[in-house]
């Protein structure tokens, strides 16, 4: 304990001098705007910046780079809560109710709660980071392809609870996502699958452009044919900041989404993601009114804010631990490294402390600068939306087209966007809601390639799944939540989903 | 208030002056390059032709007198930036940094019936860059000490070890093929999605081999987790004095993760010799010796006629590699 602090002592020696500090502010500032910017996400951003910090030092470099990268985090909720537009695949959750919290003039206070949610998150993982770090990598690396399936059968099993629409919306919606999730080249054969002879879809059809579209562009082209459009919202200061009873209900789905984030965060494999869908399932399942989420439920976005900042800094611990990328966007922070000369490895803490001890202390105090930096301009995004829809919207799509371009430099990538946007405008006519939609697409590629990477472990055997512990108490739970769902369903009472279901079919009528 | 018109004036003839020249460009190779020119990465940022690129960039840009912007097309595991390459104008403003995997897609389309959409003709090879000898590493808490403990367990245990690769009939696949062929193993396959998953499983011990390259690999080695049997290199690694050679235990095997500069087929031939200049220049600097021994590698670099020599060769074993794989059933 005592070497831990004198290490970290050592860390803030490093962060706290002028010029680590300025580095970890542009990475910050640059974060929080790729992250707003829609389409271009963290892993985009920081790969522009990349050639940039040759001529650092490494610890300036990994300083600024990470900044962008947890940064984003911060940044991506600002769209999301405003627009509806998700500056990047974490915060598609935040769409739902923080749109709907702007659309009820509480745009302001849903900003504020997800900085400091973000905020305390982000902390919260940096501790954990800092006591914990060795232990939790070793946890991490039993992470194997079958407990990662599991994972992901949990993720399935939330998948009910992620809508505001029925069951049977909801399930259609995810099929159609876990659908769209299989074009690609079948990475155990080698075939083409759904590709069309179109090299691009080789890859899968992206996250991003189907994100942007379905929400962004879709919301923005259902604008004009509705009937009221948003008064102008000019913000009070009272207007902005959250009420107390807004705190009251934020206070737990924050602690909540930490944990949880955290854990999600330092398993290795784009599980990242999945973080801020299965903390809004979570939220949702614990819920008094579950029926408010959808309609602008404070919950909706505390939760899912704070799981995805509280996992971009878990995803750092078997990078830093073990040297080894839990993602796309820790394999480039890893090649940042080894072009300075540091080869990331279990080796890393003792071989090159300062960088280690440094990088550590920066991200205390990189998340004190995003809290400064976005919490003093909710006031100034607010105002945002006081430009007129002809001038703004516009922008916002030139700004879609360009951000997603940019991420793979990709028309195909433009063109899936743009047919999204139609989709999206087509699903909210007919009242279906596309989260569902995008939780499939992001599960369907990594459950497939895990679940056959298992089998492939096993030998064709499912046993592998039961005999495995993590992977058992895993499938345990998802049982023990099938078994409890369908308790009710036999009890016959009426929730939520039977309400809401009972509600559209009266609109239907 | 004269001297802006008098700028827009020279400029005005400033641009009248380079237009003809541009258009004429490929012809006058004395004047190549008079605009920027592209290098097209097609991997992921951060990947293996990435982090040669971008110093190999920053060391030509101030001999050419003209930017060398790194463009990322990843995607298909390299093919469509090399699609991208293949079709581009061949006027010496488009080129293809790619890695020893360029040489089997099209013996993996030609294997699943498909015309292949570009061929290694379909590129003028310019000059390698590095070449990492490959090695082959297995969990620590296998009890592999050499590659003969090894290749005995492998043997009477058939299709009950696993090897890790970044993908299949992917740059750490292949090595691994050749290998079981001259071995005559049968190891199963664990395919994942990149150099780094495939390490992670690796030292997770879901998979018990892999192929990687020394850079990759060399922090995990360090520190115990992953034990190095043999290399594929002609000769020890400098780093590595106690990891024996394919060749040495009897196995005539070799493969790097070779990163080189290509041009599209059809680069007037001048314009080719500039570029070959400039690539020897830039090689022999300082800077780009120093950024590759940050990553861990040597500067192994080889002009036009060397390289298509050793490129032929390798191609034919990467050729054979992706046969003997065959169509995977799944």
């Amino acid at each position: 304990m005592d070497s831990t602090l004198d290490s970290l002592l050592l860390g803030f020696s490093v962060a706290l001098q002028p010029d680590v500090l300025l580095y970890a502010f542009v990475g910050c500032l640059v974060g929080t705007l790729v992250g707003m910017l829609p389409g271009i996400g963290p892993l985009a951003g920081i790969s522009i910046l990349l050639p940039a910090t040759f001529g650092l030092d490494a610890t300036k470099a990994i300083v600024m780079l990470a900044g962008i990268y947890y940064g984003s985090q911060y940044g991506g909720s600002t769209t999301s809560i405003l627009m509806r537009i998700p500056g990047e695949a974490a915060s598609v959750m935040t769409c739902i109710d923080g749109y709907a919290m702007t659309q009820k003039g509480r745009g302001g206070a849903a900003l504020c709660i997800a900085a400091v949610g973000s905020f305390v998150a982000g902390t919260f993982g940096v501790i954990m980071l800092t006591l914990v770090a060795p232990p939790l990598g070793a946890f991490a690396l039993r992470f194997g392809p079958p407990e990662f399936t599991a994972l992901l059968v949990l993720g399935l099993v939330f998948l009910a609870y992620m809508s505001s629409t029925s069951l049977v919306r909801t399930l259609l919606m995810a099929s159609v996502g876990l659908l769209l999730g299989m074009v690609g080249i079948d990475v155990m054969t080698g075939h083409f699958r759904w590709a069309f002879d179109i090299p691009e879809l080789g890859d899968g059809i992206g996250i991003v452009p189907v994100a942007v579209g379905l929400f962004g562009l879709g919301e923005i082209l259902s604008t004009p044919s509705r009937s009221v459009t948003t008064k102008v919202v000019s913000p009070r200061l009272r207007d902005l900041l959250p009420s107390r009873t807004e705190w009251r209900e934020a206070a737990a789905p924050i602690a909540r989404g930490s944990v949880l984030g955290f854990i999600i965060g330092i398993v290795p494999g784009s599980a990242h993601i999945i973080s801020s869908f299965l903390s809004y399932a979570l939220e949702r399942r614990l819920a008094k009114n579950p029926e408010d989420f959808g309609r602008g439920a404070v919950a909706g976005v505390a939760g899912p804010e704070s799981a995805n900042n509280a996992a971009s800094t878990g995803a750092f611990v078997p990078m830093l631990a073990l040297g080894l990328p839990t993602g796309p966007v820790t394999a480039v922070l890893m090649a940042a490294l080894l072009i300075h000369g540091i080869p990331p490895g279990p080796q890393l803490v003792t071989e090159h402390p300062q960088v280690f001890w440094g990088f550590v202390a920066s991200m205390y105090v990189g998340n004190l600068m995003l809290l400064a930096l976005n919490l003093p301009l909710v006031g100034l995004f607010v105002s945002v939306l006081r430009i007129p829809y002809a001038y703004l919207y516009p922008l916002i799509v030139m700004f879609c087209i360009l951000g997603v371009y940019e991420v793979n430099h990709s028309i195909v990538d433009v063109w899936i966007m743009l047919i999204m946007g139609v989709a999206g405008y087509l699903l909210r006519k007919f009242d279906f809601d596309p989260a569902p939609l995008v939780l499939g697409l992001v599960i369907a590629p990594i459950l497939e390639m895990s679940l056959r990477q298992s089998l492939v472990m096993s030998n064709g055997h499912w046993s592998i799944f039961v005999q495995r512990p993590i992977a058992a108490a895993l499938l345990g739970l998802c049982a023990a939540l099938l078994v409890l769902s369908a308790l009710s369903i036999l009890r016959r009472r009426r929730d939520w989903r039977t309400k809401l279901a009972a509600e559209e079919a009266g609109d239907a009528a | 208030m004269s001297t802006p018109g008098l700028d827009r004036r020279s400029l005005m003839l400033g641009a009248a002056v380079s237009v003809p020249a541009l258009s004429l460009g490929p012809a006058h190779a004395e004047d190549y390059p008079s605009r920027p020119i592209t290098i097209i990465n097609p991997f992921p940022p951060g990947g293996a032709a990435d982090v040669v690129a971008r110093p190999f960039a920053a060391v030509v840009e101030p001999i050419i007198r003209q930017p060398m912007v790194i463009e990322t097309k990843a995607g298909a595991a390299g093919a469509v930036g090399a699609q991208v390459a293949a079709s581009a104008k061949p006027d010496g403003y488009t080129l293809l940094m790619h890695l020893v995997s360029i040489s089997g897609f099209a013996e993996v389309d030609r294997l699943f019936g498909r015309k292949p959409k570009f061929t290694r003709d379909d590129f003028v090879p310019v000059a390698r860059l590095i070449a990492d000898p490959c090695v082959l590493i297995v969990n620590d808490q296998q009890p592999y000490k050499t590659l003969q403990e090894f290749v005995d367990d492998a043997r009477k245990r058939p299709n009950e070890l696993l090897f890790s690769s970044s993908g299949l009939y992917g740059a750490l696949h292949l090595p691994m093929a050749l290998f079981m062929k001259a071995a005559g193993l049968q190891i199963r396959h664990l395919p994942t999605n990149g150099g780094g998953p495939a390490l992670t499983a690796l030292v997770g011990n879901n998979a018990q081999a892999l192929v990687s390259s020394i850079a990759a690999a060399s922090g995990q080695m360090k520190a115990g987790k992953a034990r190095a049997l043999a290399s594929f290199g002609a000769t020890r690694a400098p780093a590595w004095p106690d990891v024996p050679t394919m060749k040495e235990l009897g196995y005539d095997l070799e493969y790097y993760l070779w990163v080189g500069l290509f041009a599209p087929k059809g680069t007037p031939e001048p314009i080719v010799t500039k570029l070959r200049d400039v690539t020897r220049q830039a090689a022999a600097s300082d800077a780009f010796r120093q950024a590759m021994t940050n990553l861990g590698q040597d500067v192994a670099y080889q002009d036009q006629p060397e390289f298509r020599t050793f490129w032929d060769a390798d191609a034919r074993h990467i050729e054979d590699a992706v046969r003997s794989i065959g169509k995977v059933e799944g």
